[in-house]
């Protein structure tokens, strides 16, 4: 029954003088699992939100969103409550009570159920979410994955007949989010609820959805069944291109005619059909890491409490001046607990840590021993009205003298003189993220840690970041990179480890370390590897199959 | 016309809950200190702090509080129970008055009283709870309170700093200090209350309420502007508070 | 924390348990009475907490009571058994030192049963015995908590970045209550930002509809009324005791008791097997537990 149709909607925030919306039309029908592509900005938060009136942006609207046949305005609250789940993009923020039932419970209450309905319901919600083991449980003590599940559970508690979301996964760990995306598939097809999704995780959600819309700069510029469009901006030189899965993007590259591949299955047998000649890219010299090391960790062990478990055992890392280490590795492997101890935020109970020459004793401060710490959240560094407020006074902090020419600097260099005088949560999560680092890089480290600094990053601002981080290093920086984003470490990262179970077991130059290994690698390999082993990326990959020199 | 009924029926209940707050509640403590017999100070007057307390429970649950409000208090009192873990390097010094004369500024009398007895009472919860509760609540309560009577102004403008600071300081001494050394005074001596023992149970808490006078001052100093700016930001932003 | 069987109880009648404990232990200044009521709570609290309780009675307990029996003859010098006179003239009596004592005692179990209440009584009991009366401070209360740990942990990760930007704040307190303001600050401007995405999220799942119900995961069950029946029986056995004068002490001006019958004697046992039902029930529990299972 849920049943969308949006009408030639054009919106306009107040004071601004070009529209977030221009003449935007689309149908949802029953049962529909529609994805929402587009890159940061784009209006997809803005479109996804007129479609339930309490969450409508106040601005300047025409044109109509129609839900079973009559606008929207006419269905009332209590049945927009119910009929349209809205699940937003950070985990943490939407949860509204401290325990698990009382968040299932939420919505029922607010529309008034009775006990027995609620009991009902919320046992049904908790056994088919996996969250009966959480049930009694604080929120706080869950995972990111299980928040954004007790998020889709609670909203699904009032039974809707569309789920509306917003970006779901951007603040997921992989594993965690593809376990939440297939778990709004099911939903979909067992229950033939209609999914209406934004997404930049195209490797996954392309090949659940039945169509995807793409919007550019508040203009709905492409619609169809996912091959269609993938083939459709493959081909083209969209900016969006990039973001497209790697089976895709292959299939276009090497220019194979007709509908593209979708999964990694599906592009390997197309190499593999193609009967291309083996080839083996040049392995990169490792760089030269014969001089010392910027930091040096030994043997380090820590935990948390005197009677817990040793998160790090005995760890052993260093880095290098202008070098790119990217750690890699699985949730509680210890790898934030690593950050905290390099950035000097807690001491080691055994094992040794050189900066330069420097051997460290205890806490000590990060500013002065030019340690620069990035972390998963940028707005963790932002406290002042204006970016320029912000930067300044970290500039301040090293060296008044010379703060002006620094902050020019770093502001051409992370590309962001259009954020100055803008106040820092005003800011896309991507220019946050380079207005941070600005900040960071102003206190002028020589090494600088990185936790995930592309969680939530579309394609194309993570290519800008990374190209940034390029040139940091090339200035000298020896940059630490912990992230889940395989394919960004890939493409970035000169040295990459592994860390499990508190400590880095493997640890070799980028692609031969993702050569080896089978899941751990990224998709363009997953893909390649029966024909070029080493190949990581699909640029290499399309540029062997089409024969050209790299 | 209804509206403006509304606003006297508000008015009305505001009233009722001053007199209750601020007749009533020194009445009832003066009564139990000089007439009635039995003197069981304690249980007075914590029938007396939960009696004044009603009248705002209510009208807190009255008012139909959109969302955004409700969070954003939410968000405040969180910030005064949470807030001691900044400056866990200085341990006697909380900024939990402070806040909660901040939140009174920007959210009201109302708000501000539930938001002073929400921050005591969550703190006991988390940190130690004891028979100096309630008048902990009552006594945070009653500091929101009067912040929110004498400064809060429907456009958001931020108060003058000097009397804020005079406010800060002398609440902080007398109407907090002398609160919550009455309950130490009720508790202790339960019901053999003399002048001479309460007297020199107020000169012994003097230190820690200048302590505390001082602790409010300096973070009144430091945080009123800049917290009341970024309220007022999110005000102007998502269109909270604004009645 | 140790799952005890009296907290598995409905929050209803673990609040009246609490409330009238509480209640009769701050009414009633009797060395009996709370000598009873004092040392049930101790041991309901080591039960429940273990070693940590243990320490927290003897080291803060004990000689909190002590100070105040020492104290209270300092300024109190009513009562007419002189056991000695200061150097300043005043006497210190008999009845002024039991007095102290015997309310220093009753001031210790009132704190130990409230960190028993802290113990038993979880935020989502609150919730469920106000969420009716009280929604939007139920609702509050719960959202405050909710926001508590993240608050905190955010103050953390704040304080660590502060840290790569800023020098050392180092040992001196102005710096160190400098360093913690902005951490604060900081730790705000992200707080009111992030919120407004909650507010959306309670909106968009019907929060300011009217007729808002108020779910309970506890169920008051025949085993809760048995329970109840017999706190509110105890309750009024030991409160008709008092109230007729039949347990009743009299520090000043010299120390009188009520004598010792048959009505008295029933209040102090049901004033004790009020205090003690928890521990009570817990030891049924674990006999009732133990036979079921050496029957296997």
């Amino acid at each position: 029954m849920a049943f969308y149709k949006i009408e030639d909607l054009t919106f306009t925030y107040p004071n601004c003088a070009s529209p977030a919306l221009s003449n935007v039309s689309f149908e949802a029908r029953e049962g529909d699992f529609l994805l929402l592509i587009g890159r940061s900005g784009c209006g997809k938060s803005t479109l996804l939100r007129h479609m339930k009136t309490s969450l409508a942006p106040h601005g300047n609207m025409t044109g109509r969103v129609l839900i079973n046949g009559r606008p929207l305005g006419e269905t009332s609250e209590r049945d927009q409550a119910m009929k349209i789940g809205f699940v937003f993009q950070h985990p943490d923020d939407q949860i509204v009570t401290d325990k698990v039932w009382h968040e299932l419970a939420f919505g029922l209450e607010s529309i008034g159920a009775d006990t027995k309905t609620m009991r009902i319901k919320i046992a049904e919600m908790a056994s088919y979410f996996g969250l009966d083991e959480v049930f009694y449980k604080n929120v706080s003590e869950l995972s990111g994955g299980q928040k954004q599940l007790l998020n889709l559970a609670s909203v699904m508690a009032l039974s809707p007949e569309v789920l509306i979301m917003d970006e779901p996964t951007s603040q997921l760990d992989p594993i965690a989010a593809s376990e939440f995306l297939s778990t709004v598939k099911k939903l979909n097809t067992e229950l033939g609820i209609t999914v209406i999704i934004s997404e930049h995780r195209l490797e996954e959600a392309m090949p659940l959805a039945d169509r995807v819309l793409v919007l550019d700069e508040g203009r709905l510029v492409c619609e169809g069944k996912p091959r269609q469009v993938a083939g459709k901006l493959c081909r083209s030189n969209s900016p969006l291109a990039g973001a497209m899965p790697t089976a895709a993007r292959i299939f276009c590259g090497i220019g194979a005619e007709g509908l593209p591949a979708l999964t990694v299955n599906e592009g390997r047998r197309l190499l593999n059909s193609l009967g291309l000649e083996k080839k083996l890219l040049p392995s990169a010299e490792r760089k030269a890491r014969d001089e010392a090391p910027a930091i040096k960790a030994e043997g380090l062990m820590f935990r948390y409490e005197k009677d817990g478990d040793d998160v790090l055992k005995g760890l052993d890392v260093s880095l290098h001046s202008g070098e790119i280490y990217g750690l890699v590795g699985g949730n509680g492997a210890g790898k934030s607990t690593l950050l905290k101890l390099l950035s000097g935020a807690a001491v080691p109970y055994r094992g040794r840590l050189t900066v330069g020459a420097e051997k460290l004793k205890g806490r000590f401060s990060a500013f002065e021993k030019r340690i620069g710490c990035l972390y998963q959240d940028p707005r963790t560094l932002f406290s002042k009205d204006t970016v320029w407020e912000d930067l300044e006074s970290a500039a301040f902090n090293r060296d008044p003298a010379t703060a002006k020419a620094r902050i020019d600097e770093a502001v051409r260099l992370m590309d962001i003189e259009s954020c100055l005088s803008k106040h820092p949560f005003d800011l896309s999560g991507g220019e946050q993220q380079r207005a941070a680092a600005a900040k960071v890089l102003l206190t002028e480290p020589n090494i600088l840690l990185l936790d995930e600094p592309t969680k939530g990053m579309d394609a194309s601002i993570k290519e800008v970041f990374g190209e940034k981080l390029r040139k940091l290093a090339e200035k000298g920086i020896a940059i630490l990179l912990v992230s889940h984003d395989i394919e960004f470490c890939a493409e970035y990262a000169d040295t990459v480890g592994f860390m499990f179970d508190g400590r880095i077991d493997s640890e070799n130059a980028a692609r031969e370390f993702f050569c080896e290994n089978v899941f751990y690698t990224t998709a363009a390999n997953r893909i390649a590897r029966d024909v070029y082993k080493n190949a990581l990326l699909e640029k290499e990959v399309t540029a062997l199959a089409l024969g050209g020199e790299r | 016309m209804p509206s403006e009924e509304k606003g006297k029926r508000s008015r009305l209940r505001l009233i009722i809950g001053a007199v209750t707050a601020f007749v009533l509640v020194p009445l009832f403590i003066f009564l139990g200190m000089t007439v009635w017999n039995d003197r069981k100070y304690y249980i007075v007057s914590l029938i007396i702090i939960a009696l004044s307390m009603v009248p705002f429970a209510l009208r807190f649950e009255k008012k139909r509080q959109t969302a955004r409000e409700l969070v954003v208090l939410a968000a405040m009192i969180a910030i005064g129970v949470a807030g001691r873990a900044a400056f866990y390097m200085l341990p006697q010094v909380k900024p939990i008055v402070a806040i909660t004369i901040i939140t009174g500024i920007a959210f009201g009398c109302e708000s501000g009283f539930i938001a002073g007895a929400m921050i005591a009472f969550v703190s006991n919860f988390l940190f130690i709870q004891g028979p100096w509760t309630p008048w902990q609540m009552e006594a945070l309560g009653l500091m929101g309170f009067f912040a929110g009577l004498i400064f809060h102004r429907k456009d958001g403008r931020i108060p003058r700093l000097i009397p804020l600071l005079v406010y800060g300081a002398l609440g902080t001494f007398i109407i907090y200090g002398f609160i919550v050394d009455t309950s130490t005074v009720f508790t202790v001596y339960s019901s053999e209350v003399t002048w001479k023992l309460a007297l020199s149970t107020y000169a012994a808490g003097v230190p820690m309420n200048l302590v505390n006078a001082g602790a409010t001052v300096v973070f009144l100093l430091l945080l009123a502007r800049p917290m009341l700016k970024k309220l007022n930001r999110v005000r102007v932003k998502y269109g909270i508070l604004e009645e | 924390m140790r799952k005890d069987a009296f907290g598995q109880t409905h929050p209803a009648v673990e609040l009246f348990f609490f409330l009238a404990v509480m209640l009769i232990t701050a009414f009633v200044l009797h060395p009996a009475v709370t000598g009873i009521s004092l040392a049930a709570a101790c041991a309901y609290n080591v039960y429940l907490r273990g070693r940590k309780a243990l320490l927290f009675t003897l080291c803060f307990v004990l000689p909190f009571i002590l100070l105040i029996a020492v104290l209270n003859p300092l300024f109190n010098h009513a009562g007419v058994t002189v056991l000695f006179y200061l150097h300043n003239g005043n006497a210190v009596t008999l009845e002024a030192v039991l007095y102290g004592i015997v309310s220093a005692c009753m001031f210790a179990a009132l704190i130990s049963w409230c960190s028993c209440l802290n113990a038993v009584m979880s935020s989502d009991k609150y919730v469920c015995l106000f969420g009716r009366a009280i929604p939007v401070l139920s609702l509050l209360f719960s959202m405050v908590l909710r926001f508590v740990p993240r608050f905190t942990a955010r103050i953390g990760l704040v304080s660590a970045a502060q840290k790569s930007t800023c020098p050392e704040m180092g040992k001196s307190p102005v710096k160190a209550l400098k360093h913690g303001v902005s951490v604060l600050s900081f730790t705000t401007s992200w707080a009111l930002e992030s919120s407004v995405v909650m507010a959306d999220s309670m909106k968009s799942r019907g929060y300011g509809l009217p007729g808002r119900t108020s779910y309970s995961i506890y169920r008051f069950d025949s085993r809760d009324a048995v329970l109840a029946a017999l706190l509110a029986a105890f309750c009024v056995v030991s409160i008709a005791a008092m109230v007729s004068k039949r347990i009743c002490f009299r520090f000043y001006p010299s120390i009188k008791y009520s004598s010792f019958g048959a009505l008295s004697a029933a209040g102090y046992a049901a004033f004790a097997l009020l205090c003690l039902l928890p521990l009570l029930l817990d030891i049924l529990e674990n006999v009732r537990w133990h036979s079921i299972r050496s029957k296997i």
